[in-house]
């Protein structure tokens, strides 16, 4: 896995992307929180976070997507997550993420569904 | 229209209660997480109580310290250090009034009266607890149209601190809930994923990634006991460039090794140390953040790894552990507990892994060896020419792993005949092709072998060494470092009975002469084996040499190789070379082809049940 920590912004029209890169813990996590505040402030409400760089998730990475949910729900807005492996759509599924969250495979399906 | 008083503090309280049931909707909506929520338990706390200022702070209890959940208007982030004692205070007082705090807290205002804009926001603070458990404070700022809170508003500020209390508590324990169900579903998602990998490397790194996640690190790395040393040595460490502020001067290949020999009492509070006793006593170990540089001078905590049957096989270490919002929290009992029983699976994993790999190599092995024994077999003559007036016959019994005997009897373009034997040092495909290249040299040498006659003799012997000379520097050059060749050579002119001899490092052939006289030839012009040194270097240690015997009728030469008095017993006793005199005297009457099969049969009662593992080979000439 690649050592590399990065978030990366495309806002587009109507709709944001997140791409994050490297371990999602609590530094990288928080950063992407910001991020998608900012981009929620801003009057984003419809967001896709692009997970396909990012092996590793630990519980306080998962807790920031939680929140980032949170967030976007008191908005009415909607998060689609993609590029996750298989071991990550399981643990998305088991923590209840995919009951408030769409999960696709790609950036074009997760946009296609808002 | 001018509402009285008491229509007034009707309309308010109305109000207020329709403000509660939203607070109770915000709690049960979903919305457990007191981060998104706390602006709007905020606002409804001042709008509920006509306060135009405020904010809410929660408490971290690990390290002593408030943080701005939210604030009206917004505060910067920070966090705001908070004693022990001012805690106990704060939980002592049901409000405190910023213009007459009790004296414990004077302190705690007057540090952080800008921080908080105290003159401007804050005028009335309201502990946040659940019993004894301080979670925050309630801020509020001037108090709209009026002095201070009318009894009913008191109560009822009394009573949204208290959904806040629980708001705060229940978003706390719902992210621990959250957390503990990720870690079991790590737990037990991990195990099948990583026992799937085959490739130790992979195996490797997956423990480790799955470790750090597991137990929110930030660091890991895998660390297994080398087979026959007493080192811990890096399998994998995460991430990749933590090893780069160690000083790897002395360790160029970053394989970063800790002997378990070298480390002692004196330092005990190393983070070595505590990696060697982890594997020494089997026991999940942790140390704080070190003087020492390794992982990067991280907390540590370490588990064994063990496998199936209990042996350590060495640790599982994970280090840097954060908490949301701060790194190096300490580890807890609990994460030695989940840390031990990941590395249980962990170990699990690795021993297949390891396991895989062998067997893989094994099969690899053994499908070499049968190529490596293809070859050999090849190379072998299946038949031996007749030489006009001798006999010759030959045997060869592979036993074991692929070795490298070689034999053949070659008919010389020149003039005369060619006897070679030979043992190519090591086993398998290395072995088996460094003995074609000999094969394929002395064939190339002895097609240009100039024709000799009896005035050549000196000749013949010059001819010999230069050809050994050349086969050297060929096996020298071709073979790998311990790569080289015993090797005898005799050519035989059979116009005049004279034998010319070459030894490179070989066992002596003996001579049982018609007499009955034993010659052991050779023994006393021995050269080094082939391709152990280069041809400079050869005539510095022992120059090749050659030597002529004349055979008589009724003569028989012996060549064999170690295979054959190197055959051992049961009792550990070695067949050597006084038994093969000893039954090489009985064959004067036998034919080439019999004194093969008795020598043979021989080494082979002598064997019994004992295992061999050297290939047996014999090569007789015996002159009519």
């Amino acid at each position: 896995m690649a050592n590399k920590f990065d978030i990366q912004v495309r806002a587009e029209h109507e709709y944001a992307v997140l791409e994050t890169a490297g371990y999602l813990n609590d530094a990288l996590g928080e950063d992407l929180s910001k991020k998608a505040q900012e981009l929620i402030e801003k009057g984003y409400t419809q967001l896709v976070i692009n997970l396909e760089q990012t092996a590793l998730i630990n519980s306080i990475g998962i807790s920031i997507l939680i929140e980032i949910i949170e967030a976007l729900d008191e908005r009415d807005g909607t998060l689609n997550f993609c590029g996750l492996s298989a071991t990550q759509e399981r643990t998305f599924r088991m923590m209840a993420i995919a009951k408030y969250a769409g999960i696709f495979p790609d950036e074009k399906a997760a946009i296609a569904n808002f | 229209m001018h509402l009285s008083s008491a229509e007034e503090t009707i309309q308010r309280l109305i109000f207020s209660l329709s403000e509660l049931e939203q607070l109770g909707q915000t709690l049960i909506s979903g919305h457990s997480n007191f981060k998104v929520s706390s602006k709007t338990y905020l606002r409804i706390a001042l709008g509920t109580l006509q306060v135009t200022r405020g904010a809410i702070l929660c408490y971290h209890e690990t390290d002593n310290y408030l943080t701005i959940a939210a604030s009206t208007p917004e505060l910067d982030e920070t966090q705001i250090e908070i004693e022990p004692d001012e805690v106990k205070c704060l939980l002592e007082s049901p409000t405190v009034d910023i213009d007459s705090p009790p004296e414990n807290l004077q302190h705690f205002i007057d540090r952080n009266a800008t921080l908080l804009d105290v003159d401007a926001m804050h005028r009335l603070w309201v502990p946040l607890k659940i019993h004894d458990e301080f979670l925050g404070i309630l801020c509020l700022g001037k108090f709209l149209g009026r002095a201070k809170l009318e009894a009913w508003e008191q109560e009822l500020l009394t009573i949204l601190a208290h959904q806040i209390s629980i708001a705060i508590a229940y978003s706390r324990n719902e992210e621990r809930i959250q957390s503990e169900k990720f870690r079991l579903f790590m737990l037990a998602e991990s195990a099948p994923q990583i026992c799937q990998l085959l490739q130790p490397e992979d195996a490797a790194e997956q423990v480790v990634h799955q470790a750090v996640a597991l137990l929110d690190s930030n660091v890991g790395a895998l660390m297994l006991i080398q087979p026959n040393e007493p080192n811990l040595e890096l399998s994998y460490v995460f991430p990749p460039d933590i090893l780069a502020s160690n000083d790897t001067e002395d360790d160029p290949e970053n394989k970063f090794i800790i002997s378990m020999e070298d480390v002692d009492e004196s330092e005990s509070q190393t983070s070595q140390y505590m990696l060697v006793n982890v594997v020494k006593e089997g026991r999940t170990g942790q140390c704080s953040a070190k003087m020492d540089s390794l992982f990067g001078g991280r907390n540590l905590m370490a588990g064994p790894i063990q496998g199936r049957d209990g042996d350590v096989l060495g640790v599982l270490v994970v280090g840097d552990k954060e908490e949301r919002g701060r790194r190096n929290a300490e580890y807890t009992f609990e994460d030695e507990t989940l840390l031990d029983s990941f590395a249980k699976q962990a170990g699990v994993a690795i021993e297949n892994a390891h396991l895989h790999q062998e067997a893989l190599e094994a099969r690899q092995l053994q499908a070499e060896m049968e190529e490596a024994r293809k070859i050999q077999e090849n190379l072998i003559p299946d038949t031996l020419p007749d030489i006009p007036g001798y006999e010759v016959a030959g045997h060869y019994e592979p036993r074991g792993p692929v070795g490298g005997d070689y034999f053949d009897c070659i008919e010389l373009q020149a003039s005369g005949w060619g006897l070679a034997i030979a043992d190519v040092s090591g086993k398998g495909m290395q072995a088996a092709l460094l003995m074609a290249t000999l094969r394929a040299g002395l064939i190339s040498e002895l097609s240009s072998a100039t024709v000799p006659n009896e005035n050549e003799l000196v000749d013949m012997k010059n001819e010999l060494i230069d050809m050994a000379m050349t086969l050297n520097s060929l096996l020298y050059v071709s073979g790998t470092e311990e790569k080289y060749a015993t090797f005898f050579y005799s050519h035989l002119c059979p116009d005049t009975d004279t034998l010319t001899s070459l030894n490179g490092g070989h066992n002596p052939p003996l001579i049982v002469k018609n007499s009955g006289e034993i010659v052991w030839l050779g023994d006393e012009v021995g050269g080094l084996p082939l391709g152990m040194f280069p041809n400079d270097m050869v005539p510095l240690i022992a120059k090749y040499e050659a030597e002529q015997t004349i055979l008589e009728s009724g003569d028989i030469v012996i060549f064999y190789t170690d295979g054959v008095t190197e055959t051992v017993n049961i009792d550990d006793e070695f067949y050597d070379e006084e038994r093969l005199e000893q039954v090489a005297k009985t064959c004067n009457d036998s034919d080439a082809s019999q004194i093969c099969e008795r020598i043979y049969k021989s080494v082979m009662d002598f064997q019994g049940n004992a295992d061999q593992f050297d290939d047996l080979t014999l090569l007789v000439l015996r002159k009519k």
